[in-house]
Parts: structure tokens; C-alpha cells; sequence
């Protein structure tokens, strides 16, 4: 009703809880890469706004023109891709995936610290076997069976080496997973006070 | 679970359609005769496209031993080298699939096709082919100027560049969204697939101008196995792979071709679908279009050329160039 | 390929090891996008060797490039957009100020725009993140129920797939062979039950306790003049939506273009609102891109899981358990349901989809029964899915947005009732297959 709302401003109404897009409800990133990653994201992130930019162009081009283009489709689901992947050491640098706290918020303190050293040892074998498989992956996207360099491309028309990039984007991604799942780790071991405001995700 | 023990070979063969299409059923039956011509010692488990590892990804995955083999359309690998694009599906070539099979038999086909397969670690058994796919279309094609401006859904491969030429306007939309952007008119028409599928989805109740028999494209299946296996194979299992996948061609022709005449037959019937048979003057105009197409992608590397001088020879033997 | 002869306890067992994994992992407080995928890379290792983990990977990479999930980053800026704009709020101020007197009005309400909204996406997800971010806030703001509102967002924001498009109706007719468009025709009278069923819960709860959903006083609620100058409040959403609806039932757009001219529509009107800065952009991608990155990793985890699965013969497991059955055609029918249910609380629908359909419909067909029918069956019984704990996706989008006080544990809780409505719908359809099926007649 009242066009007087603050521009950019949180939704203005007054709120039960904080929500999740204000930082001082998040956890705040541990370690010195979270913060690096937490900035980096907020480039990243608008990738999510070119996609929307770049679709509805390829409509008004096809509808109104009759011209559709021959690389909106590829770039849109590269650039959404690249989101999804990114987005996962973005979520986890702002610890926001989601867990399941019923043992962790029953236990004392102490056991909580092994339940972080075991959950770091656990996410550290998952980063690391996926890290393993996608540099697999990427080896095979980038070489021919010769062994040379050459990037795998999409087959179309436009032909892009859009399935080559992702592929690298994968392993950047669960890679640089790895290195921060083992900072918390030695973060965890180390045994600082975990911050009571660690909402989060949790 | 005791067959499957006993068996000496256990293998996982991922296909490229979903459980419902006759073509899956077909392939099951391929494996089932595998088993009884090889006394027990092959037993083959064919599973659905996205199983294991999705579509396009299965030349990887039976290359490194994951899947031990794919029955699959090669277009998917375009990406890793445009002659998987150009075998797999020469767009204009064929007027019927025995004359591809023909080509890939007893044309050098396959020798060039193991080529190309081979350093990425799998075997060509043989070539099977699926039909001509058919056309749905919104808007009657009766020539090939009647593809002027149509909005045509248009994957991976050759037939993207084709239409373009054509007049067309081929609009690169994923699989999964080719349905309802038909239905509601986002595109005018698609490169789908055969004609008793189209029909059984539903697909002419909004696209009521299918071309049938279709003219624009015959998709190439690969029956291929890890190469690594192949090779240690005993030289009566080989054989015996061999001609099953004969015969899985042969089944497949006269199996879709049947299914394709009775939904047909049941098409006619409905007085809202008009099937459309281009007249033989357009199929060639669209021929000489894709030749055109062709000679380009003759040039991209050592093997669509030697596929390129190959293939004519064959066509211009029989008469068809 | 040599695995680690995990293999030997075979199929039945290497199932309940999948299953023991995944509970007593998630018990530890793992971030569940770890969960899955880590159950499942250790049984590939297990069970295949190392030579098999490009498997897991290959999985992400064909989930990650899936057109339709474009959609899922487009619905969240959007709603990112209309949170941090005053539209949303405008919206519900109205839309409170309509229910007037009526306990629940604005849930009832809520349940109406997510029917609206199912007509407009295919997929799980975008839909229930836009509710989670609008009407959730909004709802406890006017005083609802924190239950009752958690129910509803996710409850109907899982109409997505229930009313035409959707892509689980999609996938069904490709898998089973069936026309699409039946599909499609015959599913539009359960989501309508579905959704009518949702409002009766609501309203026969806050009716006989108001609390629940307090409405307006006498003198909030004003006379004419205050609801035409409401009105203004649904200009905003309505062109939106219009804009949305008409792209797509128009030709204009595919369903998954669709949410992208929907962001495009709200960016227009935030400009013209005179709200529009750097700092609401900044905000806005920012959100999509956490919130993305939460939920599609656990997606990730859930696609890698299927592959291997099928790898270890899954599908004769689900084969042989409905195989050696010697049942009445309608206790077959049953506990293909319960397996569908069962299999909801730890796989996402597509994982079921591949591995039950092609054993279940030549069944089905076999005796008798009309495949359509049993498709909206498996649809709604994926609308359970979507909510049923452990691995509950309608769940966790919502986590994924709600206010950090409500924890995953209420969300579960607040989702049950909802839960036994759709499994009475399920019973209901199951019974009388006239309700689905009378416009194909
Ligand atoms: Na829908
Ligand atoms: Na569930």
C-alpha cells in the first residue's frame, strides 16, 4: 500500500524473525578462503540476472521476429550450471546447508566437537572421492583419445566447448569444497567455542 | 539371480529410450536371444536411457568400463567429434533403413565407424536403425518452401544446419521441453522421433500435419561393447554377437515399421490429422539442400572425409547421386 | 570390475545398507547434501572399485545441464525481487483486507494463488521457494499458525506438478507410454481435489479455533473504499502473473522461458514502483545464488544415488518384491503404493520414476487397469513424496528461505496432517478411478 517504502529496502514490514538474506542472522564465514569465497559469490551470483536477460531475448527474437537464435538455450543452461555449482562452496562458506540437528542440539558441547570433527571427516571423503571422479571427468572432456588437448563441445549447430568448461567448473567447484571442508576441519579440531548465532542453514 | 551366476558374462547395456518406447522392448528381446544363443555363458541386462549415466555420457561411461556396452544414437557425441554427428545420422541420405544398413555392412560403414569408436575404448558390434522418424507439424509441409520460416525444434547433429538452409527457423529446445512448446505453438514443428510414438503421446492432437514418411532423418543405433571385453572374447561368442545384432536390425525395421503403418491406419481415421507424403520432386530438393550440408562437414577432420568419399561412392553405385 | 566384494551381500542387502547409511549419516548432523552422495560413492567403491567413480560424477554433470531446473534459479530471484520490493507485502495486505472476517482467509487465499501458480511451472521447487518467501513471512506476520502456514506453502506449492504442465506427467507418459495429453486432461480434477481439500483442512481448523488464522476486526476491516484502495495492492501480481500465463498458454515462451519473463515482468514493475536500485539487484542474486546452491546440491546428491543403484540391479530388487506377490489385482495396486511411498522418503521422484515404472505399468496394464489412471496415481503419490521425511525436497526448499527459527524438525511436524490428507486423496483416486478418468470418457 505505501509506494513510500525505503527503495532496496528488506520488504519494510516489521518481521517475527530475521530472514536468511541478512547477514547478521547467518553464520559468519569461519575462515579467511570462506570470506574470499563469500565476496567472490557476489560477482558470480549475477549470472543468474544475464540468463534471465539473454531468455527473454531469444523470445522476443522468436515471437515478435521470427528469429530465433542459435545460442541462448546453451549459454542460458551453461550460465545456470555455473550457479548451481558455484553456488555450493558459496552456501557452504556461509554455512548454509541445510542439516538434520536433532543428536547435534541434544548432546553437551563437548561431544558436539567430535560430532564436527566426525561431520568434517565425513564431508572431507565426499569432497575428496568426487574431487577424484571429476578430475577424471575433466581429463576426458579436455583430451582426445590421443592424449592431446581438445575440448569437448556441445554437437550443435553453435557447437560450443560449453560441456568442457562445466565439466571444469565441477572439479573448481568440489575442489575448492575439499580445501574448505579441511580448514573447518582443522578449525574443529583446534576446538574454538563455536559462535552460539550459528544458525544458519541448520 | 542363479542365471545370472551361472552366466559367464554378466553385462549392463544402457539404452537411449525410456522403458515405454517399442525400441526399448526390442532391445530386451536382443538380449534375450544373445542369452539363448550363447547357452547361458552372455547374460545382458538393458536398462533405460538415464540409468546409469545420462544419455550423452555413455560413450565415457562403456569406455572405462562403468557400462559394458550402449545401444544408442551416435548424434550425442557430435561434441567429441563431429563424424559421431555426420555416421549418425546423414541427414537426406537414406529412403529406407536397409539401405543404411546395406552401407554400414557391406559399404565400409562400419570398418570407418570402428575407427572413429575404437580409441575411445568401445567395438562396434553392428548397426541397427530405427526408420525414417517421421515429421509433426503444425502447419502443412507440402514442399520445401513451405519450410520457409518454420519454427522447428532442431538437436545436436546436422539437422539443425539443414533446416537452417531450408528456410527454416530451427530453434535449439531440449528434449524435455518439446512437448508442451508444441502444444501451446512456441515451435511449429520438431525433429522428434518415429511416427507410432509421436501417435501414441499425443503428439497430433496439436501438431495435426505429420510428414510421413518422414524425409529429413534416419538415426543411426550403435551396438557397441567395451573394447577391452570384445577382445577377450572367444571367437564363437563374437560371432554369435554378431549376428544377433543381424537380427536385431532386421526385427527393429519390421517391428517399427509395423507400428508405424497401424498408427498410421489409425491416424488416417481421424479426420483432424492429415498426413502429409512430401512428393518425390521435394525430397530431392531437400536431398541435394542436405548434400550441400555434407560436403562442409567433409572438411571438419580425416574421418567425416574418408565417411564423406565412402558414402557417395556407395550412393552413386546404387544410383541414388 | 573389481570392487572391494561389497557386492557379495547382493542386491536385498546392498538396499538396506543404502537405506542404513543414509539414516544413521543424516543423523550425525552431515549437511544433507553430503548425505547421499556420500552413501553412494562409498557403495560404488564398494561395489565397482575406483575405476566406477566417474559414475558419480557423470550423474552431477546431467543434473546440473537439465533445461527445466532453469527454472528453479528464475523463480527464486523472483521472489527474492518481490520479498525485497513492496509488492509482496502490498499483495498480502490486500489479500487480507479481502478474507475480512473469514478465519484462515489469507491461507485460503495462499492455496488459491499456488493452484494459479501450478498452472504456470512444471517442476518441484521454484513455486514453493516464491511461497516460502512471500506468504510464509506474511502469514506469520498477521498472526497464522505457524504450522498451518508452513502446510501450505508447501503443500500447495507442490501443485506444480499436479496441475498440467508437469514434467513428473511427462516423464510418466514417455516412460509408460501414454498419451501426454490424456495425462494432462485427467489430472486437472485430483489437483483441484488436492487443493480443495487443503482449504477444507485450513478453514475447518481455524473456523473451530480462529487463533489460528485471526481475522480482521470490524473496524480493520472497513467498508468499500478500503478494498477498492486494496485493490491497488493486486495490480502488480495480477499483470505479472498475466504476463507469465499469457507467455506460456500463448505460444510466446516454453514453460521453463516462462519463469524468466516472469522475473523480467517483476523487475519492470519494481521500476515502476520507483523501487528500483543497485543494492535490491545486489541482494536479490545473492539470495538466488545461496539458496540455489543449497537445494541443488542436494539434488546432486539424490541423481547420484539412483545411477548407482540401478548399477547394483535396483530395479530387480523392486522387480522380484512385486514379481513374487500372489495377490488380487488390487492389493497389487496397494503395495505398488507402498513401495512408491517408502521409496519417497529417501529418493526424489525422478529416482522412483525410473526405477519402479518400467516393472509397474506392464503390470498394471496386464491387469486391466487404465495407465493414465496410474499415472496420476504415481503423480500423487510423488506429491507425498515431495514432503515425507527424511528426504523430503518440498522440506528443504522451504528451509531453504524461511526465517532461521524454524527449524527442519517443525517443518516435518507442521507437514504431517498434510501428509494424511494426500494419502486420503491417493485412497480416493485409487477407489474411484471415474474421478480422474471421466473426461477422457
Ligand atoms: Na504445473
Ligand atoms: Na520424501
Amino acid at each position: 500500500m505505501t509506494p513510500e517504502t525505503p527503495p532496496g529496502g528488506a520488504g519494510g514490514a516489521p518481521r517475527t524473525a530475521p530472514l536468511p538474506h541478512d547477514d547478521s542472522a547467518n553464520g559468519q564465514p569461519l575462515t579467511g578462503l570462506d570470506r574470499a569465497i563469500s565476496q567472490a559469490s557476489k560477482v558470480v551470483a549475477w549470472l543468474v540476472f544475464i540468463s534471465m536477460v539473454i531468455t527473454v531475448f531469444e523470445v522476443v527474437m522468436r515471437y515478435a521476429f521470427n528469429s530465433p537464435t542459435s545460442w541462448v538455450h546453451e549459454t542460458t543452461v551453461f550460465l545456470i550450471a555455473a550457479i548451481f555449482l558455484l553456488g555450493g562452496p558459496a552456501a557452504l562458506a556461509r554455512d548454509k546447508h541445510i542439516r538434520v540437528r536433532v543428536l547435534y542440539d541434544a548432546v553437551p558441547p563437548g561431544a558436539r566437537r567430535w560430532l564436527d570433527v566426525l561431520n568434517g571427516v565425513l564431508a572431507l571423503l565426499f569432497t575428496t572421492g568426487m574431487t577424484y571422479a571429476a578430475w577424471v571427468m575433466f581429463y576426458t572432456a579436455s583430451h582426445n583419445p590421443l592424449g592431446e588437448w581438445q575440448l569437448e563441445r556441445s554437437g550443435t549447430s553453435w557447437n560450443p566447448a560449453f560441456p568442457a568448461y562445466i565439466k571444469a567448473l565441477i572439479l573448481f567447484a568440489l575442489a575448492l569444497m575439499t580445501v574448505q571442508v579441511v580448514l573447518h576441519l582443522i578449525h574443529a579440531i583446534r576446538n574454538r567455542p563455536a559462535e552460539p548465532a550459528k544458525s544458519g542453514g541448520r | 539371480p542363479e542365471a545370472r551366476a551361472q552366466a559367464k558374462y554378466n553385462w549392463t547395456f544402457q539404452t537411449s529410450e525410456t522403458a515405454g518406447e517399442p525400441q526399448y522392448k526390442i532391445k530386451q528381446d536382443w538380449a534375450k536371444n544373445v542369452e539363448a544363443m550363447s547357452g547361458g555363458r552372455i547374460k545382458i541386462e538393458i536398462l533405460p536411457t538415464g540409468a546409469v549415466v545420462p544419455h550423452n555420457q555413455t560413450l565415457d561411461a562403456v569406455g572405462s568400463g562403468i557400462l559394458q556396452g550402449h545401444l544408442t544414437d551416435p548424434s550425442y557425441f557430435s561434441g567429441k567429434n563431429p563424424a559421431f554427428g555426420m555416421m549418425g545420422n546423414l541427414v537426406g541420405a537414406w529412403g529406407d533403413p536397409m539401405e543404411f544398413l546395406e552401407y554400414m555392412k557391406f559399404g565400409g560403414g562400419e570398418a570407418i565407424y570402428n575407427k572413429l569408436v575404437e580409441p575411445y575404448g568401445l567395438h562396434l558390434i553392428g548397426a541397427m536403425a530405427t526408420g525414417l522418424e517421421s515429421f509433426p507439424s503444425k502447419k502443412p509441409i507440402r514442399s520445401v518452401a513451405d519450410m520457409k520460416g518454420l519454427k522447428v525444434r532442431a538437436p545436436e547433429g546436422m539437422v539443425y544446419d539443414i533446416f537452417a538452409k531450408a528456410g527454416a527457423a530451427p530453434v535449439n529446445l531440449p528434449g524435455s521441453e518439446v512437448y508442451t512448446a508444441l502444444e501451446k505453438g512456441v515451435i511449429d514443428a520438431a525433429d522428434y522421433t518415429v511416427f507410432a510414438t509421436n501417435h501414441t503421446m499425443g503428439l497430433h492432437k496439436f501438431a495435426p500435419y505429420p510428414s510421413y514418411p518422414g524425409f529429413h532423418s534416419l538415426p543411426m543405433v550403435d551396438v557397441s561393447i567395451n573394447k577391452q571385453i570384445w577382445d577377450g572374447l572367444p571367437a564363437d561368442l563374437k560371432a554369435i554377437l554378431k549376428t544377433s545384432v543381424d537380427a536385431l536390425a532386421y526385427q527393429a525395421i519390421s517391428r517399427l515399421k509395423a507400428l508405424d503403418l497401424q498408427a498410421a491406419n489409425e491416424a488416417r481415421k481421424d479426420p483432424n490429422i492429415h498426413i502429409i507424403d512430401l512428393p518425390a520432386e521435394e525430397r530431392a530438393k531437400f536431398r541435394n539442400i542436405a548434400r550441400q550440408e555434407w560436403e562442409k562437414w567433409a572438411e571438419k577432420n580425416a574421418i567425416t572425409k574418408e565417411f564423406y568419399g565412402s558414402v557417395t561412392d556407395f550412393l552413386k553405385g546404387r544410383g541414388l547421386m | 570390475m573389481g570392487g572391494l566384494g561389497l557386492s557379495a551381500i547382493g542386491i536385498e542387502g546392498g538396499t538396506w545398507l543404502l537405506i542404513g547409511g543414509i539414516f544413521l549419516l543424516l543423523v550425525t548432523g552431515l549437511p544433507l547434501a553430503f548425505v547421499t552422495g556420500l552413501v553412494a560413492l562409498a557403495l560404488t567403491f564398494g561395489w565397482f572399485g575406483p575405476n566406477a567413480l566417474p559414475l558419480v560424477i557423470s550423474r552431477v554433470y546431467g543434473f546440473i545441464t537439465e533445461y527445466s531446473l532453469v527454472a528453479v534459479p528464475m523463480f527464486v530471484f523472483m521472489a527474492s525481487l518481490l520479498d525485497r520490493s513492496g509488492i509482496a507485502r502490498d499483495l498480502f495486505n490486500a489479500m487480507r483486507i479481502f478474507a475480512g472476517r473469514l478465519p484462515g482467509g489469507v491461507a485460503v487465499q495462499t492455496l488459491v494463488v499456488a493452484f494459479l501458480m501450478a498452472t504456470m511451472s512444471g517442476i518441484i521447487g521454484g513455486e514453493i521457494v516464491l511461497l516460502g518467501l512471500l506468504a510464509l513471512p506474511q502469514m506469520l506476520r498477521l498472526g497464522y499458525d505457524r504450522d498451518i502456514s508452513i502446510g501450505v506453502v508447501c503443500a500447495g506449492g507442490s501443485l506444480g506438478t499436479m496441475i498440467p504442465p508437469s514434467i513428473v506427467l511427462i516423464i510418466y507418459g514417455l516412460i509408460a507410454s501414454v498419451s501426454i495429453a490424456d495425462l494432462f486432461v485427467a489430472a486437472f480434477t485430483p489437483g483441484a481435489i488436492l487443493m480443495g481439500a487443503y482449504v477444507a483442512y485450513v478453514l475447518g481448523r481455524c473456523l473451530m479455533n480462529p487463533e489460528l488464522g485471526p481475522p480482521l476486526s470490524k473496524e480493520e476491516a472497513g467498508g468499500f473504499k478500503e478494498k477498492v484502495a486494496a485493490l491497488k495492492g493486486v495490480v502488480f501480481p495480477v499483470l505479472i502473473a498475466g504476463l507469465v500465463l499469457g507467455s506460456i498458454y500463448g505460444g510466446v515462451a516454453s514453460v521453463t522461458e516462462a519463469a524468466a519473463m516472469g522475473v523480467f515482468g517483476v523487475l519492470l514493475a519494481i521500476i515502476v514502483r520507483g523501487e528500483f536500485s543497485f543494492r535490491l539487484m545486489q541482494e536479490s542474486v545473492q539470495q538466488t545464488l545461496d539458496t540455489c546452491g543449497m537445494i541443488i546440491w542436494i539434488g546432486i546428491g539424490a541423481a547420484i544415488i539412483v545411477g548407482v543403484y540401478n548399477l547394483m540391479g535396483g530395479n530387480r530388487f523392486v522387480s522380484s518384491t512385486i514379481l513374487g506377490l500372489d495377490a488380487s489385482p488390487t492389493v497389487i495396486i496397494l503395495v505398488m503404493m507402498a513401495i512408491f511411498l517408502v521409496l519417497g522418503c529417501i529418493l526424489d521422484w525422478i529416482g522412483i520414476a525410473m526405477l519402479c515404472l518400467p516393472i509397474f505399468v506392464p503390470i498394471v496394464k496386464q491387469l486391466g487397469y487404465d495407465p493414465v489412471w496410474f499415472g496420476i496415481l504415481f503423480c500423487v503419490s510423488m506429491q507425498v513424496s515431495y514432503l515425507s521425511p527424511p528426504f523430503g525436497p518440498a522440506a528443504f526448499y522451504l528451509k531453504g528461505v524461511a526465517p532461521p527459527d524454524i527449524t527442519l524438525r517443525h517443518i516435518f511436524m507442521a507437514l504431517l496432517p498434510f501428509i494424511a490428507i494426500q494419502i486420503a486423496v491417493l485412497m480416493l483416486l485409487l477407489f474411484v478411478p471415474e474421478i480422474s478418468l471421466w473426461p477422457l470418457r
